[in-house]
């Protein structure tokens, strides 16, 4: 059955429209906003609940020359994360308005929550790749100003701008690779297209013409590069951490549930395309590398939400190791982990949120045995941390014990160092118990020091994690109902052939099995080894810089801060005549050695064989001469009067070369500009100051780049006179009369052909006059309050009656 | 600048240019001309009268009101006129294009009718171009003024 379009588009669009609307609702509701935008996600939920059955792609065209058009693909790896995002955002709307309560800026955080709901819908549902680049950068967007959502904290700041950077570059990484999977679309489907759904359907042909191309490895570099960074991959997972600065709400709903699986996402997505020895060289490893390394700091953090967050990049490392893998279970394991993992990974952030809430700290060492005060609480994390410690016959065991034989029959294929895929696997799942109990044991043993007394959490923050966690249970007990459910049809997507998922507890012993007892029983017998392995994984990562990803960032964000600093006031040191150097000087040298890649053939030769009106040679002549006697004039007023002539010689070409439009225009612009010296002429130097011979060397050599720029690009693109005039030009003289109803052709094409370059003529002209009133009246506002604020400065925040 | 010789020069120069001005807007649809020319004439006519007298002349010596002094440049009439101009000038150009819209034509779509009969003239030509040119006359008008007006007065 075909998707309705409307249906999906209402879907994705709703939580935007609700975004732009929530200063207001929040206006009239107060802090219940929160439970509007918990109606707005169940809404969106609902609406792709109807479309389950639905199998397709439908759009509507929005630029048909270039083929891109809103357009969505509807099947089961996009609505299971389409339904996922709503679903938990349902809970984590509900979970807000309790959670962040008497908090300010409420506005705008539900705003962010919004957008960034529909966002993670449009990159889900949609499949045209400028519609997913621009969905997945407002991902990032969004990611931002919820970190930043403390924006007087110096922390919160620094953390949102890293995610930012780090995100967003890697969304620039993503938007490369997709160029190049356009270009190679054109060998392969005959044209120039943006259309996903069209490739995946012809990859074999997609591949072929990127590989013919050379284009293969560096779009597969980009787009994991892309998936790496959004997916907090080693080694670009430092931002994930720091992002936990967020209100809790968020860091369950972005930094766990939905927009760290983007990248996951999409290489699920793009998986049947670019499948090839390379793609399980570069993803199986940088997966199951992120699995150990995540799964390692997880054990050394001391902050509950710390360890939630490596938690999550170790996992994120088990769907990418999973989509890594050239074999079904590969697959099956990275499908079923994104939901087994959101359904785990949530619960246990909002029960982070709980226990700092009522508690009052996130320190693991101030916190154990609270079982006494929040009995619900700790029944939902005993699932949760269970399930993600892969413990049978909780649900992440099913998926986990997935990629074990995805590692374990890829080694046995390929022998070797492939082993040391199911060895680290393995080694990473050891990791995993350890810091699952470690969280565990907030609840369990005995009451540390100094926690002062812990208070019952409202429903509003116990209900959405019990709702996940019962889910987890519903899965865990009967984890073919899901698979049958949703996971299938995620499965079918992500496969590269047939795969048919079939999920159990295991009836017979086999390596994987093995694999999975190494893993349950080394993590018990590891865990009273933690303090030890903390210790010394935290000597690891203190390690000096080299080792250190947060310390690169650091020292690339300084590096950059100081020499853009040097350079901006080398550029732009105030002068006009040096900004003026710069932009001429560069723009030349630019189209120069534009013009020189290219390699167009000089017309010189031609040029010989005009014959040049003697009218005209005196004309440019005298022009000449104006021009020389311009750059020697002694004072402003004889420079001003020279340079008129100048402009008057080249209308008068104008004129003889049968241009009266431009003689015209010429003429008039001329006359304006002489009296707008007049009227500025009293306030300049009457004559010029000394001129250093460096100076004047520097200004002679920019003047002969760009004169020279100037004539290379009139050679070369200007046709001879003898050369046929163009359709273009053609169709414009024969038209004008009967289609725009004017004789001359130069206005008929500015008001009626092309009247749409006109009206954005207009504007840049309407704009530049707005700035310059702004700049004028800002300056003169500028100056008048300089002194006032020395005297008095502004105090902060808004406590004055 | 504000000599004699200057003062009587504009007298006589600014009416013509005006009308120059004016003729070249109108016939530029057929002949050499248009609004942006037309625009960038009016502004040089403009001009001179500020260069030979002052921005309250236009007020005080051909409208013949009071100018209220002390008032900064930003809040000066004349200036707020050239605004006018300039904004009247963008709704003109953006209204002549959603006016095609109406009529079930594509966004700027621009038509002419040949009107026979008219004395004088005999037969005219009524394009809507036209409209839509005299929208980019009075941005020209407006915005090169404005920036004239307000930077000078630095």
């Amino acid at each position: 059955m075909a998707p309705d379009l409307t249906i999906v588009t209402t879907a994705v669009a709703l939580p935007f429209v609700a975004a732009v609307l929530s200063p207001l609702l929040y206006r009239v509701l107060g802090e219940r906003t929160g439970y509007a935008g918990a109606v707005v996600a169940a809404a969106s939920f609902g609406l792709l609940a109807t479309e389950v059955n639905s199998d397709g792609t439908v759009g509507a065209s929005w630029i048909p020359a270039l083929d891109v058009g809103i357009q969505f693909t509807v099947d089961g790896w996009g609505l299971l994360f389409a339904l996922l995002a709503s679903g938990i955002g349902v809970l984590v709307f509900v979970y807000s308005a309790e959670y962040m309560h008497g908090e300010e800026e409420l506005a705008r955080y539900y705003a962010a929550l919004l957008a960034f709901m529909g966002s993670i819908l449009g990159v889900a549902l949609a499949s045209d790749l400028v519609f997913i680049f621009l969905f997945w950068e407002l991902t990032s967007l969004c990611s931002f100003v919820l970190i930043g959502h403390y924006t007087e904290d110096g922390e919160s700041r620094y953390s949102a701008r890293m995610a930012m950077v780090v995100t967003v570059g890697g969304g620039l990484c993503l938007l490369a690779g997709l160029l190049m999977l356009a270009v190679a679309a054109r060998g392969a489907l005959g044209g120039v297209t943006f259309d996903l759904t069209a490739m995946i359907a012809n990859d074999e042909a997609m591949r072929a013409s990127l590989r013919e191309s050379g284009l293969f490895v560096p779009a597969l570099g980009l787009i994991v590069a892309a998936a790496a960074a959004k997916s907090a991959q080693v080694p670009l997972h430092f931002w994930l951490p720091n992002a936990m600065v967020a209100p809790t709400p968020v860091s369950a709903f972005l930094h766990s549930a939905t927009m760290v699986k983007v990248g996951v996402y999409f290489l699920g997505r793009v998986r049947p395309l670019l499948m090839s020895p390379e793609w399980v060289w570069l993803v199986a490893t940088l997966g199951l590398l992120t699995m150990t390394v995540g799964a390692l700091l997880a054990v050394a953090a001391t902050d509950t939400k710390e360890l939630l967050a490596y938690s999550t990049a170790s996992h994120l490392g088990l769907m990418v190791a999973g989509f890594g893998f050239d074999i079904v279970y590969g697959g099956e394991a990275g499908a079923f982990h994104l939901l087994n993992h959101a359904l785990f990974k949530a619960p246990l952030f909002l029960v982070a949120g709980i226990v700092a809430h009522e508690a009052g700290t996130r320190n693991l060492d101030h916190l154990g045995g609270l079982w006494r005060e929040l009995p619900i609480t700790a029944a939902i994390t005993v699932v949760a941390a269970l399930s993600m410690a892969g413990i049978p016959p909780f649900n992440g065991f099913y998926s986990k014990e997935l990629l074990f034989e995805a590692a374990y029959e890829v080694a046995h294929e390929a022998g070797g160092f492939a082993w040391l895929y199911p060895a680290v696997a393995t080694l990473a799942s050891v990791l995993t118990v350890v810091y699952s109990v470690k969280f565990l044991a907030l609840f369990f043993g005995e009451r540390r020091a100094p926690v002062a007394d812990v208070h019952r959490p409202p429903i509003a923050l116990v209900g959405p994690p019990a709702v996940l966690a019962t889910a987890a249970v519903v899965v865990s007990v009967a984890p073919q109902l899901a698979v049958d459910a949703i996971v299938q049809g995620a499965v079918d997507a992500t496969a590269t052939g047939e795969a048919q998922l079939e999920v159990g507890l295991p009836t017979h012993f086999s390596p994987p099995v093995a694999m999975s007892a190494v893993a349950v029983l080394g993590g018990f017998a590891a865990y009273p080894l933690r303090g030890h392995l903390a210790a010394g994984i935290r000597r690891g990562v203190d390690a000096p810089i080299p080792v250190r990803p947060s310390g690169w960032y650091d020292w690339i964000v300084s590096t950059t801060e100081v020499s853009s600093a040097r350079f901006g006031s080398a550029v732009h040191n105030g002068l006009l005549r040096t900004y003026v150097g710069w932009v001429a000087g560069a723009g030349s040298l630019l189209a120069l050695a534009g013009f020189a890649a290219v390699g167009g053939p000089l017309g010189i030769g031609e040029i010989g064989g005009i014959g040049v009106p003697l009218a005209v040679a005196v004309v440019l002549g005298v022009a000449t001469l104006a021009g020389v006697a311009v750059a020697t004039a002694s004072s402003h007023v004889s420079g001003v009067l020279t340079m008129s002539i100048l402009g008057f010689m080249l209308a008068i070409f104008f004129i003889l070369a049968s241009a009266p439009d431009l003689a015209l225009t010429q003429l008039v612009v001329e006359t304006l500009i002489l009296l707008i010296f007049l009227l500025v002429l009293q306030r300049l130097p009457s004559f010029y100051s000394e001129i250093r011979p460096l100076a004047l060397a520097r200004d002679a050599a920019v003047s002969i780049l760009v004169g020279a720029m100037a004539f290379v690009s009139v050679l070369l693109t200007i046709p001879g006179p003898a050369a046929d005039p163009t359709s273009v030009a053609t169709y414009y003289t024969e038209q004008a009369v009967p289609g725009g109803g004017g004789t001359n052709v130069v206005n008929v094409i500015l008001v009626d052909f092309r009247a749409f370059d006109t009206l954005g003529e207009l504007l840049v002209v309407a704009t530049a006059a707005i700035a310059i009133l702004v700049l004028v009246t800002m300056r003169t506002r500028g100056e008048a309050s300089a002194p006032e604020d020395e005297a008095e400065p502004i105090p902060d925040g808004g406590d004055s009656p | 600048m504000t000599t004699t010789i200057m003062r009587t020069t504009a007298r006589v120069t600014v009416p013509i240019v005006l009308v120059v001005a004016i003729s070249l807007f109108l016939q530029g649809h057929n002949l050499p001309g248009g609004g942006f020319i037309g625009g960038v004439l009016t502004v040089a006519a403009f001009v001179l009268i500020y260069v030979a007298y002052d921005l309250d002349y236009l007020e005080s010596g051909v409208l013949g009101r009071e100018v209220a002094s002390g008032t900064s440049v930003f809040e000066h009439r004349t200036v707020t006129a050239y605004r006018r101009a300039l904004l009247a000038g963008l709704v003109i150009v953006l209204g002549s294009g959603f006016a095609g819209i109406l009529v079930g034509d594509p966004f700027l779509t621009q038509g002419y009718v040949h009107i026979e009969g008219v004395p004088i003239y005999h037969e005219v030509e009524l394009a809507s171009a036209l409209v839509f040119d005299l929208g980019v006359f009075l941005v020209v008008v407006g915005s090169l003024l404005t920036i004239v007006s307000v930077v000078s007065a630095e």
